[in-house]
Formats: structure tokens, C-alpha cells, sequence
């Protein structure tokens, strides 16, 4: 309070006399290697609050006395001292410290050092991203970061897994909170587009911060049990640049599911496998169609990308960028076209006491979806018959028929997809508009107001051609639907920096406003008089927190930080509506010890443990379970009195005591530099104990109005130790290889159920409702629950034999025993880059060791009765001929399904090679070329063992793309 | 002076700030945006909703959700097999001898028809939750419609005097699905409306239920419409009196007691209240059942109906179930040429009911051409007979209006049953007269152009069990009658694939209840697991 007070003082009087003595210096800060101005300097008169900050052309004004001493500091670089002796201007060079101990980490609301961070917190900036074909932001960081998994599927432009650290829940959400500038984003998609972050430009993203551990992401309270991840868009810079980027990539699927040739198919039907049954060998066509050839395509995909940076009018430095990217899928029709335009502005004002940052991005989505679907019933179609056929009436395509109509079963999967046209446009803006303004009576003390905006709309149209069909015209769908999802946020915080003789601090406090919305509504099928037009409201989803943050460094050796949250959500009712999530983390820089300062291997050293609670309350389900609620049925869900439609109200689930499930995370970790940080990475353990679990669970019959709802009960457990090395093996000035490693071990296990009892999960195909998975106390989530098969003496699977295990003489449910889980033990990730003068060669490794995958293909399809489909002929993969097996009941839920799924798959590789200084206007040129999906070393049977959640029911292919690529700098 | 200002000016504006923003945490407070949801306070306001929350209640039994046929209230069980009709059926019918499913990769079912099922079944589960469901919206209803309730809301008379019969109907509702529990399961989770949400309720078993539901039938029955009066898919006086005869009919089952008598008098109840039989036995299960004859045989349906009332329920699954997979007929009764593939078929023992002098009778749909009628293997569907008893077509020539939901109405419960019903009590010593027996199953064989009459040395009790079968099979009512003559567990009557076996093997006692769905019992440690599961 003193020294407010002195500050105001010194502000209000004696600022104004003083100044007559004063002179006025200019000059200019740049950095010392590259003499690239430095903008946001900090210009300080040593032991006084007087101070400024360069403008964006690195260039400061402040006014000075003699024998004044001026400090110029700036993070990442080391300060410089120097005492005014009357110069007229003063330019001044700032040298780079060591190494990335003072590189900034983005972190909530505020920013630290990686020497000052107390939490596990991972920074990826745009050197460091992983390349590659690289379609939606998180593939920057596939691989890259010990602890965060990113599994995309093959179709274009789709979303993806991520998982930090396995997650936190098991029935909840657990997808990691997604902040764009400051902007945390709804994980929910609308229909129409392929993901959240598939709008997104990956271009535009200057870099990634990884959020881990509770103490680190505890400020985010109720939504960061996950993790967060923080995206921090480019920014505007004063001086003119301009790049343009230009990527060309070649698909082709390298595999397919091996199922019988049109001759091998003849043959094996006049076999007549299926016993008790004979195949109507009349059916047989005299093709030879391998239907997945006939689906599948090598695709053709491009990017390009125009940015624009530089200061308009001299005095708002901005960037403009405009992106185009357009991915064909490997399926037949499915394709992906994005287009974005985005501007940020970067102005300050008042001497850079009030900075203003505004971000401003459009994005146009357009897809056509190609139905997967297809690819399961081209495993399954007659390869004996031909694509198309001139007499057919369904447009030309062959199609089974019989009695004069299209046959029951499979049809030609070509005409699905030709036939249908099934687009989503969405249209996506968001931004944020940020100011950060520093006192002008009181430098120390920041305001920041941020206010953010995010709305999605899209438009899904779907379309199939009448000639698909020949009777029941009716049914044929034509549709259209709209969906509309708005995410408003409003927070502000105010950070107070203080430096006490040895000690620093800061003090943050906080409020965050954020509302989502979603809305949208369906057509029905406009052909159908039974179908009718029908809308959708979700409940608003509404979030308040307070918050507030404590660093305090003694001696810069001692860290202590304390966080804590208070979150209210809508999600529950008033008594339960507010959580309070509080962390704590010590760090020790054990370098800067004595005993540690002059060693020459050890260059940095620190110690870190940390506790937090967090919270969950995304789950899956109505935002309003709270409350006492009645639903309408729908136009297709009335009932009739006398024979006269009446709406039935229906009273809906309710569960009042819901509540936040709470993550506590356990945290110690070691960062360690060696050799001057040639050498560097981390060590962590950690624990993270989810209790309250928001979980799905039998309610007593009668009590409510359903027999299963959300409550808070389970424990789930998640262990783990991960790994990271980031090494420069060679420096030199114009050869440089360096590489990162990264390994995660994690150890998942459902400490506690709801009521004990186990939970079926994992629908896998072949048959209504049949699941594979299962909850159970004491094992890892999802454990896949299986027959034991039984084998003969040559070793020879015997189809529904399995074995007794519970010895009751009966084979029934209570004989299924729990083989292995879908989550890997060890994800190992591996990225290096070489430059050797203008070449650069990169690539990556990434591999999962101990997961495990039900192959549900072959379950669901590799059996003899299938070769007869409804009243027609379908095909089954060769994997038949190895088991011999009749009949899907008898083996679907057998182990012989279970897998080793453990890879090692190489994602990427590129190489380059730069001109440089070409001529006046193009500063450089960069052309590359690469692989990507390189290879996948696997002992897993099925197509690619990378699946989503252990069950590989057909997966969209990942195609082997060829790139290459151009990027001008200008 | 100017830059105080500024200060106080900043500082202000940071208060307000603050202010501005700590006010908004009521909107934490929200209410649902989908025009399909209410909350219960506005509900009420409009005086319609009391009929439409009871229409809720009778919903409940052909309806797995709001939102379509796909869309469930219940969780743990595929959605469209959580209807009730349909978990009846597998319950009732699957698991005898009347019906085979062929796609045993649907959960549950293999274990229901094969005899082997367990604790886990799914379908058990179905039916365990859906019968409490019914219970849990009947219990809601009778709460929201206190006089107290209506007092504060000022209700009209006009509802008001609606009030009697509405709350009368939501405890007939709920008295039948503790009497299915009773039947079923033996025991059910005791919920009234004076149990609150979310709490482990006492169990009744079967003595205690059996008391219940009789006093409750028997207390609502001055507040019911009359027999037939009510509005066609509203229950009536009948319905109560339906189930209390059959409840005394197996009351030898449930209590161990002999109340035939009472049966008998309550058959005659129904049976003097203007019902009469369809002109044609298939009316009964045809797609405009409730508009043809059928009305006055129909004691209660379960409503379907292809355009608003949506189901995967039993008529539409035995509709799209039992079209052949050789003879792919389906157009024939109104959906689909393939229709499901063959799904459903008859057992032998079924089909052996009609050897003889039953080629006219028109109970007899049985199609055999070209098919075994042993079924060896269960998932080939070209062996087996199939029926068509049940038809999406309408009495006219015409179909209902969907191929795939069908408009027929499942009869749950109706005149021919009760005439069965009046037989077998009397012969079982339940009073009346055999003449009068005789007239009825007489009726029945006319009806269906059997111009085999019976005599009254024809007329047993194992007469009576294959007459019914003949009569109500896939009506959900085989393993009750199964049970009360002792012929479903034991080794008594073996049919195919009863116990597993395909000639059939013994089924022990204990198979005379179901187990307790595993998720039930640990959501309500009160109840506790069926002796020998």
C-alpha cells in the first residue's frame, strides 16, 4: 500500500516539475544476432517506477536525468544496465539468454518462464511443430508432447482424439479444454462439420502451450481436468512480411481388407461351406469387382496459404491471412474444402500502457460425406456382379433384385455413393478482442478485459436420386438441416507484479463469464408425408468463474505458486451449482544451488511437486437433469385416445444431486538442461485420482423416470510417468541435427463403480446392442469382456466351444472374462530434424505399445454364414478360411478377437531445401517434399491398428500421401 | 486535477467492472430451450397437460422414448427392444414353445429362447425397468394430481371432474405392472406416490403384491369408466377385471391358493359387458384392429401406428419377423417384400397343435411349403414353419401407412382369452357352468371356421392349454400358462431348444421366475436375488 501510495504521489506532483529538467532520449532495441527490432521492450530508470516500452519499430522515449541508470529488459533476453551520461540517442543490443530458460510459456491468464513454471507445462512454438500433411491444428502436435495422444481418423479434414494424460473420466467428457487466445472453445461440434478444430487453419497458429498437471491448469477449475491446451494465434508485427504457402499431396490406401476375388468367391460358393444351408449358386454373376477398388481412390489434395503481416498506416501493426485447403477423401465422393481469412490487430496506445489485440477469423467448411458406411458393404458385396449394368433401372448401377424389386441385403455400395449427396457447409466465426492495460499511476498493476465469440452455423444437406431406387420412392431421403452453436465469453483479470528484495511476485485475481448455446433443426424427409419437420434447443450452457493466482520466487531459486477456482455451472442445480479448485506447486531450481552454479554438465536443474483439484462437469447428456422436466414426444412418438393423436408428456430423468466430478493430481517432476541445454527435457510422475466419477448408473426401478442416470459415483485412477529429451546433437552454424523423444506410461484402473456393479460398454456390429467392453472394479477401463475359446489338438479354434469358467456345466454371460484393455502401457514419440546448409530432412516415429484391439470385422464378418446376405449372395474376408467358423453368434464374443494392436508407425517425413536472398522482393524459397503415413510396423491382423476406443469396425482408410510443397517469404 | 480525474475515472470504471460482471452468476439459474421439454411449474398452467401427462402414462407401454422409434428412456438395453409389448413377449413367448428368433447376436435373446439366461440379460432388464417406468410415470401422475395441487391451481371443474377417472386409470397402470412383476420376476421394487425420487424402496414379493394389486383394482373400480365406454386406448373397468382374473386364475402359482371361483366370476364380469368376438379371427391382428370388428373383442391394445405412435413393439416385430426368408411375403402383409429376413418361426411342438382337423381353421397361418420343420440350427432361416397370424394390412385390402412401423395394435388383452379363462376355471372347479364353457371355445372354433366343434369329454384341462395355444399364441401369455400347468420347468414337456437342447432337456425349478436384473438389485440393495439364480 506504501508504495501505491508513493506512486501516486510521485505521479500526481512531482512527475510534472520534474519534467522541465528533464531530457528527452530516444533509441532503438534490437536483437543482437539478427538486429530484428524488438518491440515491448521494457525501459526502466533503475529504482523508480518511471519507465516505458518500445514500440513495435523497437523504438523507446523516456525522459532522463544524468547519472540516471537504465534498465532494458525483456523476456528471453538478458537485461542490460546502462547509466545516461548525456547521449543523444541511445540504441541498445539484447542478447538472447541462455538457451530456452527464459522462453515464455503461455499459461492461464498470464504468462511465465520456463525457468519460473511450477506445473507441467510443455510449450510448442512453430519450430517445433510436427510436419507434414498437416490438415486441422492438433496434427501440429501429433507426437510431440509426452503425455498428449492424437488419433485422426483417415477421412478428410476429421476431427480427432486427443487425450492428455488418458484423460480423467470414464462416463464424462474427456476431451482437454481448447483455448484459443484466451477463448476456450466448445468441444462440440455441429453437424456439417467435420470437428471442432477442423476449421481452424493450422497456418495461423503461432504455438501450442500443453497444460498437464492440476497445478498448472487448476485456474481453469472446472473444465481442466483434462488438460488444456492453449492456442496462441500470429500476431501483427510492425515491419512488412509476407509468406505464401503451396502444398500438393497424392493419397493412395496402400491396404485392403482381403476378402474373396469374384473367381476365388465361384468357387467357394459351389463349395457350399455353410452347413444346413445351400447357397443358390444361380445367383452367382460372372464379374470379377473388387468392390474396394471400385469405392476407394487415390485422392488428390491441395493447401495454400497467403499471410500478410506489417503496420498499417505506419501505426496498427497487423496480419492478414487468407488459407484454401482442399482434401479429396479416399472414399468414393467425400471431400473437404476450407477456406479461411483471418486478421489480427495488435495496436497499443499511451505508450503501450493500453495494448489491444484483436483477432478476427472467418472460416468456410465444405464438405461432402461420403458415407462410411460403404466401405462395409463393399467388403460384403457379390463380386461376382458388375458395377454397372445398362439395363438396370437404378440408374445404370447393378443392383441384386428380385421379384421385381431391389433385394433385401447389401446393395452396390458405388450407387450408395454416387447416388447420395450428403453435404454440410458450416460457417464458423470467431475471434476475441483483448486489451491489457497497464496503470499509468501504477505500472505494476495490469488489467486485462477479454471478450470473446464464437458461432458455427451449418447447413447439411442430403440428397440421394430417386433412380436409387424403384419402389417406395417415398423413402428416399431427401433432407435438409441447420444447426447453429454460439460460444460468448467475457473474463477480465488483474495481475500485480512486485519485485521485494529477493523476492518476486505476482498476484493475479479473475472472472470468466462464458455462455454456449445450440440450437438447429431437421426437415425430415421432405419426399416422405410421414416425415416431418422437426427443431432442436439444447439448454444454455452457462459458466462463471472466479479465480486467482500467487507466484511468489524467493532468491529465484524458491517457487511457490497457489491457484484457486471458484466455477458455477448450469449443469446443476443452486446447491450444487459451485465448485471451488484449489492447487498448489513448489519448484526448486536446484542449479542455481551453489553447488550446482559452476557445473559444466548440469546447466539447469529443477525440482517440482504439485497438488491440485480440478474439476469435470461436460458429461454427456441433458445440461438439464436437474431440474423437474416433461418431454413431448416428437410427431413419430404420440399416442392415440379414441383413435385421435394426443401428445404424450412423458416425465423426463431427473437427478438434482448432481454435482462436479473431481480430478486430484499428484505431481512431481524433474527439469533437467545439461551441456549448456544442449541437452534438455523432463522427467514427471504423476497420479490423478477422479472421484465422484459422473457416471451412468442403474437407479432403484420405480424411483425414476428412467432405470439408469448420471450421478457422482466411481473412483478411477490414472498413473503415470512420462519422459522427454529434447538433444542437439550437432550445432554447428551450418549443420544442425537435433531430435526429441518422448514416452508416456500410463497405468488406468477403476478404482470404484457405482454400486460395485460392472457396466457393459464398447456396441460393436453383428447383432442389436452388443457390447465387448466392460467397467469393472480393479481393472482398466474398457476391458474387453470375452469367451475363453477352446482349440482342438492341432490347435485349431472350435467354433462356440469356450470354456466353463465358472464350471456351472452351462456357457452363458457369467463365463466372459476380461482379456486386456484398448489403452496402451507406453507411447513412445520420436522427432528429429537435420539441417545441413540450405537442407533440411525431418521426420517422425510415434508407436503405442500394449494396446489392444477387438477385430470386429472379423468378428462381425468372417463367418460362413454370411456368404448368404438376405435373399442374395455377400462376401466375407478370407480371415474365414483360418477359423473355419459357420455361424457370427456362435463366435463374436470369442478372445480368438482380441489382439495385440501395438505399432510403431513412422507419420512423416520431409525434406527441403531453402533459397535464400533470391532477390529484392522475395527473401526466400523453400521447396519440400515428403512422405506421410510412411510405414506402420504392426503384428495386428486388421487394417490398421490405430483404431478409435479398441474396436476396429472399419475404420476410414489412412491413406500413404505423397507431398510436396513451395513457401515463398517475402 | 486532470489526471485525478482519470484515476477516480479508472477506478470507476473497474468497480463497475466488477459490479458488472459478479451479477450475472444468476444466470446459472436456466430453463430448458426445447420447445418438445417443459418444466413442470409451466406445465400445469395449461389444463390439457393433465390428460396429456396421463396419456404419458398409457405411452409408457408402447413408446421406449419422446423421440422417435430408435430413442429410449431406459439405458443398458438396445432402445427399440425396451418397449414393452416386445420385452413381454420375449418374456412370455420367446422362451417357450411357440417362436424362435434366428439373429441370436442380439443380446439377450439366444439366452431367453434357449433357457439359459441369467441375471445379466438384457432383455430381462427391459422388462424389469420398463414395468417400473410405468409404475414411476403412474406414481408422478397421481402426485401431480392431488386435490391439494389442483386447489392451488385453480383447475376447472370441467378437469376437475375428469379427475376421478384419470388418477383411477394411473393406479389400474400401475397395478398391471406389478401384477406383469408379480408374474414375471415375483417380486417388485414397492414405489407409490409417496415414495421419493431417487430412494431404495421396500420390496413386496409375491404374497404382498398380490394383496396390493387386488385391493387397489378393487378401490378403483367405482372411480373407472365402464366396460367399453372409454375412449378406445384408455382402460377401462374390463381391464381391471381382466387382470384380477387372471391373477386368481394363477393365484395357485403366486399365493399358493385356490381362487378359481373369483377367476370365473370376474370372467363373467367381462364377459357381460357387451363384448363380443371378431367377426374374423384375424381382425384381432390386423393393421385397422382398432376400427374393424376387432374393437369389440379388444379388452386393451397396445397402440402402434405406422405414422404417429412409432414402435419397434411386438406387432412390428412379429409383423416384419415373420416374413419368410424362402417366400419373401412381406408385401403380402404390409411391410417390406424381405421383411426382416426371417427372424421369427414356429417351434414343432407349435405346429404340431394343428396336425389334423385344423387345415380351415383360420387360427391356423401356418406356411410349410418347401421348409423342414425342424429347426437344427437356429440361425438358419430357411428351416422351421413360419406364420402369418399377424398383418400391417387392413380388413379392407388395403396396408397401414409404413412399411417398416406398423399401424396393428397389439392386444394385450381380449375376449377370446377371457372365454379360455371362463373354461378353465370352471373345469379347474371354479364354478359356472360347462355348458356354457363349452359354448365358449365353441365360439371361438366357429369363429375361426373350425367346424370341429368339441364335446364335453373333449373338454380337459390339457384341451384348454393347446386350445389356448392355438388361440393366443405370440400374445405373450404361453410361459404363464405354461407354468400353472407345471409343464415349463421339469422334464414334463420338452420342446425344441427348451434347456438347449434341440429335442429339448429339463428345466429346473427355479426357472419359474426370472432373476432379478443384476443392475435393479444393486440400485436397490432391498431387493434380493430369485433362490436358485
Amino acid at each position: 500500500m506504501k508504495t501505491t501510495t508513493k506512486s501516486l504521489l510521485f505521479f500526481l506532483f512531482f512527475v510534472p516539475i520534474l519534467m522541465f529538467g528533464q531530457t528527452t532520449l530516444t533509441g532503438t532495441v534490437t536483437e543482437q544476432s539478427t538486429s530484428i527490432p524488438l518491440p515491448g521492450v521494457n525501459v526502466v530508470i533503475k529504482n523508480t517506477t518511471t519507465g516505458t516500452a518500445t514500440d513495435f519499430d523497437g523504438n523507446y522515449r523516456i525522459e532522463v536525468n544524468n547519472g540516471d541508470i537504465l534498465v532494458f529488459s525483456y523476456v528471453g533476453y538478458q537485461t542490460i544496465e546502462i547509466t545516461y551520461s548525456g547521449q543523444a540517442s541511445l540504441n541498445v543490443q539484447l542478447n538472447e539468454d541462455a538457451a530456452q530458460l527464459n522462453e515464455i510459456v503461455i499459461i492461464g491468464y498470464g504468462t511465465t518462464t520456463k525457468k519460473d513454471a511450477t506445473g507441467s507445462v510443455e510449450a510448442i512454438t512453430s519450430e517445433d511443430f510436427t510436419k507434414g500433411n498437416i490438415v486441422t491444428p492438433e496434427n501440429l502436435l501429433s507426437g510431440r508432447v509426452a503425455g498428449v495422444s492424437v488419433t485422426t481418423s483417415g477421412a478428410p479434414g476429421s476431427g480427432s482424439q486427443i487425450k492428455i494424460r488418458g484423460g480423467s473420466s470414464i462416463n464424462a467428457s474427456n476431451d482437454p479444454l481448447i483455448i484459443i487466445d484466451g477463448l476456450p472453445i466448445d468441444n462440440n461440434g455441429v453437424n456439417g462439420s467435420r470437428g471442432v478444430l477442423a476449421s481452424i487453419n493450422p497456418n495461423d497458429i503461432d504455438s501450442f502451450s500443453v497444460l498437464k498437471d492440476a497445478s498448472a491448469t487448476a485456474i481453469y477449475g472446472s473444465r481442466a481436468s483434462n488438460g488444456v491446451i492453449i492456442i496462441v494465434t500470429k500476431k501483427g508485427k510492425s515491419t512488412f512480411s509476407a509468406t505464401y504457402d503451396a502444398q500438393y499431396s497424392f493419397g493412395e490406401l496402400t491396404d485392403r481388407v482381403d476378402v474373396f476375388t469374384g473367381n476365388a468367391y465361384r468357387q467357394l460358393v459351389a463349395s457350399q461351406p455353410i452347413n444346413g444351408t445351400t447357397l443358390d449358386e444361380s445367383l452367382l454373376g460372372t464379374a470379377n469387382t473388387n468392390w474396394q477398388d471400385e469405392i476407394f481412390r487415390n485422392t488428390v489434395s491441395t493447401q495454400h496459404n497467403l499471410s500478410m503481416q506489417g503496420s498499417l498506416f505506419k501505426v496498427l501493426p497487423a496480419r492478414f491471412s487468407f488459407g484454401v485447403t482442399n482434401q479429396e477423401g479416399a472414399v468414393l465422393t467425400s471431400e473437404f474444402e476450407r477456406r479461411n481469412l483471418s486478421l489480427a490487430l495488435n495496436p497499443s496506445f499511451f505508450d503501450d500502457h493500453l495494448k489491444i489485440n484483436l483477432n478476427a477469423n472467418l472460416s468456410f467448411e465444405d464438405n461432402r460425406f461420403g458415407d462410411s458406411g460403404q466401405i462395409g458393404a463393399a467388403l460384403r458385396y457379390d463380386p461376382t456382379q458388375p458395377v454397372y449394368d445398362p439395363s438396370s433401372p437404378f440408374g445404370g448401377f447393378y443392383q441384386h433384385i428380385v421379384s421385381g424389386n431391389l433385394a433385401n441385403g447389401t446393395t452396390n455400395p458405388v450407387a450408395e455413393l454416387l447416388q447420395r449427396n450428403n453435404t454440410g457447409d458450416s460457417n464458423r466465426s470467431y475471434g476475441n478482442l483483448n486489451f491489457d492495460y497497464k496503470f499509468h499511476f501504477l505500472p505494476d498493476l495490469r488489467a486485462v478485459l477479454n471478450i470473446g465469440f464464437d458461432e458455427t452455423e451449418a447447413k447439411i444437406i442430403d440428397f440421394t436420386s430417386l433412380s436409387s431406387r424403384i419402389q417406395n420412392l417415398d423413402k428416399v431421403n431427401s433432407s435438409r438441416g441447420f444447426q447453429k452453436r454460439t460460444n460468448k465469453l467475457l473474463d477480465g483479470y488483474l495481475t500485480y507484479n512486485k519485485t521485494f528484495d529477493n523476492m518476486r511476485t505476482e498476484f493475479t485475481v479473475g472472472y470468466s463469464y462464458q455462455e454456449f448455446t445450440n440450437e438447429g433443426s431437421n426437415t425430415g424427409n421432405v419426399r416422405d408425408a410421414l416425415s416431418l419437420p422437426s427443431t432442436f434447443a439444447d439448454p444454455d450452457v452457462v459458466l462463471i468463474g472466479f479465480f486467482g493466482r500467487a507466484n511468489l520466487t524467493f532468491l529465484d531459486k524458491y517457487l511457490l505458486t497457489l491457484t484457486y477456482r471458484r466455477d458455477g455451472t448450469s449443469r446443476f442445480s443452486k446447491d450444487n451449482q459451485w465448485g471451488d479448485f484449489p492447487a498448489a506447486a513448489l519448484a526448486w531450481n536446484l542449479s542455481d544451488e551453489d553447488f550446482l552454479k559452476e557445473s559444466k554438465t548440469i546447466s539447469s536443474l529443477k525440482l517440482r511437486a504439485g497438488y491440485g483439484i480440478t474439476g469435470q462437469q461436460a458429461f454427456f447428456g441433458a445440461n438439464d437433469i436437474y431440474l423437474n422436466r416433461y418431454r413431448g414426444g416428437d410427431s413419430n412418438s404420440q399416442y392415440q385416445f379414441d383413435n385421435i393423436v394426443i401428445q404424450s408428456l412423458i416425465a423426463s430423468e431427473i437427478n438434482p444431486d448432481l454435482k462436479w466430478e473431481e480430478t486430484a493430481t499428484m505431481e512431481f517432476g524433474i527439469d533437467y538442461g545439461l551441456f549448456d541445454q544442449r541437452v534438455s527435457g523432463s522427467l514427471n510422475f504423476f497420479q490423478k485420482n477422479s472421484t465422484d466419477l459422473l457416471f451412468t448408473a442403474s437407479v432403484a426401478d420405480g424411483t425414476n423416470f428412467s432405470n439408469s442416470i448420471i450421478q457422482n459415483i466411481g473412483e478411477l485412477q490414472i498413473q503415470g510417468v512420462e519422459f522427454s529429451l529434447n538433444a542437439d546433437v550437432v550445432k554447428k552454424d551450418d549443420f544442425t541435427v537435433d531430435f526429441n523423444f518422448n514416452a508416456t506410461f500410463l497405468d488406468r484402473e477403476i478404482k470404484e463403480l457405482a454400486l460395485g456393479q460392472d457396466v457393459r460398454t464398447g456396441g460393436i456390429s453383428g447383432g442389436t446392442g452388443n457390447n465387448i467392453q466392460l467397467l469393472r472394479e480393479g481393472f482398466s477401463p474398457n476391458s474387453f469382456s470375452v469367451f475363453k475359446q477352446l482349440y482342438d489338438n492341432s490347435g485349431n479354434p472350435i467354433e462356440g466351444a469356450f470354456v466353463d469358467l465358472n464350471g456351472d456345466n452351462v456357457i452363458n454371460d457369467d463365463d466372459r472374462y476380461l482379456k486386456e484393455n484398448p489403452g496402451a502401457d507406453v507411447i513412445l514419440g520420436f522427432q528429429s530434424n537435420i539441417n545441413y546448409k540450405n537442407l533440411d530432412l525431418s521426420f517422425n516415429l510415434r508407436a503405442n505399445l500394449g494396446n489392444y484391439v477387438y477385430n470386429n470385422v472379423n468378428s462381425s464378418r468372417a463367418q460362413y454364414e454370411l456368404l448368404q446376405d438376405n435373399a442374395v449372395l455377400g462376401n466375407v474376408p478370407t480371415s474365414v478360411l483360418e477359423t473355419g467358423f459357420q455361424r457370427t453368434s456362435d463366435v463374436i464374443i470369442s478372445d480368438i478377437y482380441v489382439e495385440d494392436a501395438s505399432f510403431l508407425k513412422m507419420d512423416n517425413i520431409t525434406l527441403g531445401y531453402t533459397f535464400s536472398n533470391i532477390s529484392k522482393h522475395l527473401k526466400s524459397l523453400r521447396l519440400w517434399g515428403g512422405v506421410q503415413n510412411v510405414f506402420t510396423i504392426t503384428n495386428y491382423s486388421g487394417l490398421d491398428p490405430e483404431v478409435f476406443n479398441g474396436i476396429d469396425n472399419i475404420i476410414y482408410p489412412r491413406s500413404r500421401t505423397i507431398l510436396a510443397g513451395a513457401n515463398f517469404k517475402f | 486535477m486532470k489526471t485525478r480525474f482519470k484515476i477516480y475515472k479508472t477506478i470507476g470504471l473497474i468497480g463497475l467492472f466488477i459490479v458488472a460482471l459478479t451479477s450475472c452468476t444468476d444466470d446459472l439459474n436456466i430453463t430448458p430451450n426445447d420447445d418438445q421439454t417443459t418444466l413442470s411449474e409451466d406445465l400445469f398452467k395449461d389444463e390439457a397437460a393433465y390428460k396429456q401427462v396421463l396419456a404419458g402414462v398409457y405411452a409408457n407401454l408402447a413408446l421406449t422414448g419422446t423421440d422417435g422409434a430408435g430413442n429410449s428412456n431406459l439405458k443398458n438395453i438396445d432402445a427399440g427392444t425396451s418397449q414393452f409389448g416386445r420385452v413381454l413377449l420375449y418374456v412370455q413367448t420367446l422362451s417357450a414353445d411357440q417362436m424362435i428368433w434366428s439373429y441370436e447376436n442380439d443380446p439377450g435373446t439366444r439366452e431367453i429362447q434357449r433357457n439359459l439366461w441369467t441375471a445379466q440379460n438384457p432383455l430381462l432388464l427391459g422388462m424389469f425397468s420398463r414395468a417400473h417406468l410405468s409404475i414411476a410415470l403412474a406414481n408422478n401422475f397421481l402426485r401431480e394430481t392431488t386435490p391439494e395441487k389442483l386447489d392451488a391451481r385453480s383447475v376447472s371443474t370441467a378437469v376437475r371432474n375428469e379427475m376421478p377417472a384419470y388418477r383411477a386409470e394411473a393406479r389400474l397402470m400401475r397395478a398391471m405392472a406389478y401384477y406383469y412383476m408379480m408374474d414375471i420376476f415375483g417380486k417388485a421394487n414397492f414405489a407409490d406416490e409417496t415414495t421419493p425420487i431417487n430412494s431404495q424402496p421396500d420390496v413386496y414379493e409375491r404374497p404382498e403384491l398380490f394383496s396390493f394389486i387386488e385391493s387397489e383394482l378393487l378401490a378403483i373400480d367405482a372411480d373407472l369408466v365402464d366396460a367399453k365406454q372409454n375412449e378406445y386406448g384408455r382402460a377401462d373397468k374390463a381391464v381391471a377385471y381382466m387382470i384380477l382374473a387372471k391373477m386368481y386364475l394363477n393365484a395357485q402359482v403366486y399365493i399358493n391358493a385356490d381362487r378359481y371361483a373369483d377367476c370365473l366370476s370376474y370372467c363373467e364380469k367381462i364377459i357381460g359387458s357387451g363384448y363380443t368376438l371378431a367377426n374374423n379371427y384375424l381382425h384381432n391382428f390386423m393393421a385397422d384392429n382398432n376400427t374393424n370388428s376387432a374393437v369389440n373383442e379388444i379388452i386393451f391394445p397396445i397402440i402402434s401406428d405406422g405414422f404417429t405412435t412409432q414402435n419397434y413393439g411386438p406387432t412390428t416385430v412379429m409383423i416384419n419377423g415373420s416374413v419368410g426368408s424362402l417366400e419373401v411375403n412381406g408385401s403380402e402383409v404390409g411391410v417390406s417384400a424381405g421383411g426382416w429376413g426371417g427372424a421369427l418361426r414356429v417351434r414343432k411342438q407349435f405346429v404340431e397343435l394343428f396336425d389334423g382337423s385344423f387345415n380351415t381353421d383360420t387360427r391356423n397361418t401356418i406356411i410349410s411349403e418347401g421348409r423342414p420343420v425342424d429347426i437344427d440350427d437356429i440361425s438358419d432361416k430357411d428351416s422351421g414353419y413360419i406364420i402369418q397370424k399377424y398383418s400391417n394390412a387392413t380388413s379392407t385390402g388395403g396396408f397401414g401407412v409404413d412399411q417398416t412401423f406398423v399401424d396393428t395394435d397389439f392386444p394385450l388383452f381380449r375376449l377370446a382369452d377371457v372365454y379360455l379363462m371362463y373354461a378353465e376355471a370352471h373345469l379347474r372347479g371354479g364354478g359356472g357352468s360347462l355348458t356354457t364353457a363349452l359354448d365358449y371355445v365353441n365360439a371361438l372354433r366357429t369363429r375361426a371356421n373350425n367346424p370341429n366343434t368339441v364335446a364335453a369329454n373333449d373338454l380337459t384341462l390339457d384341451f384348454i392349454l393347446d386350445e389356448r395355444a392355438r388361440e393366443l399364441h405370440w400374445e405373450a401369455h404361453r410361459r404363464q400358462d405354461l407354468i400353472r400347468y407345471n409343464k415349463f420347468t421339469g422334464g414334463n414337456y420338452n420342446w425344441a431348444w427348451k434347456g438347449n437342447g434341440s429335442n429339448g432337456i429339463s428345466l429346473p425349478a427355479h426357472f419359474k421366475v426370472y432373476p432379478i436384473p443384476t443392475a435393479s438389485m444393486a440400485a436397490n440393495p432391498n431387493l434380493t436375488q430369485n433362490e436358485g439364480y
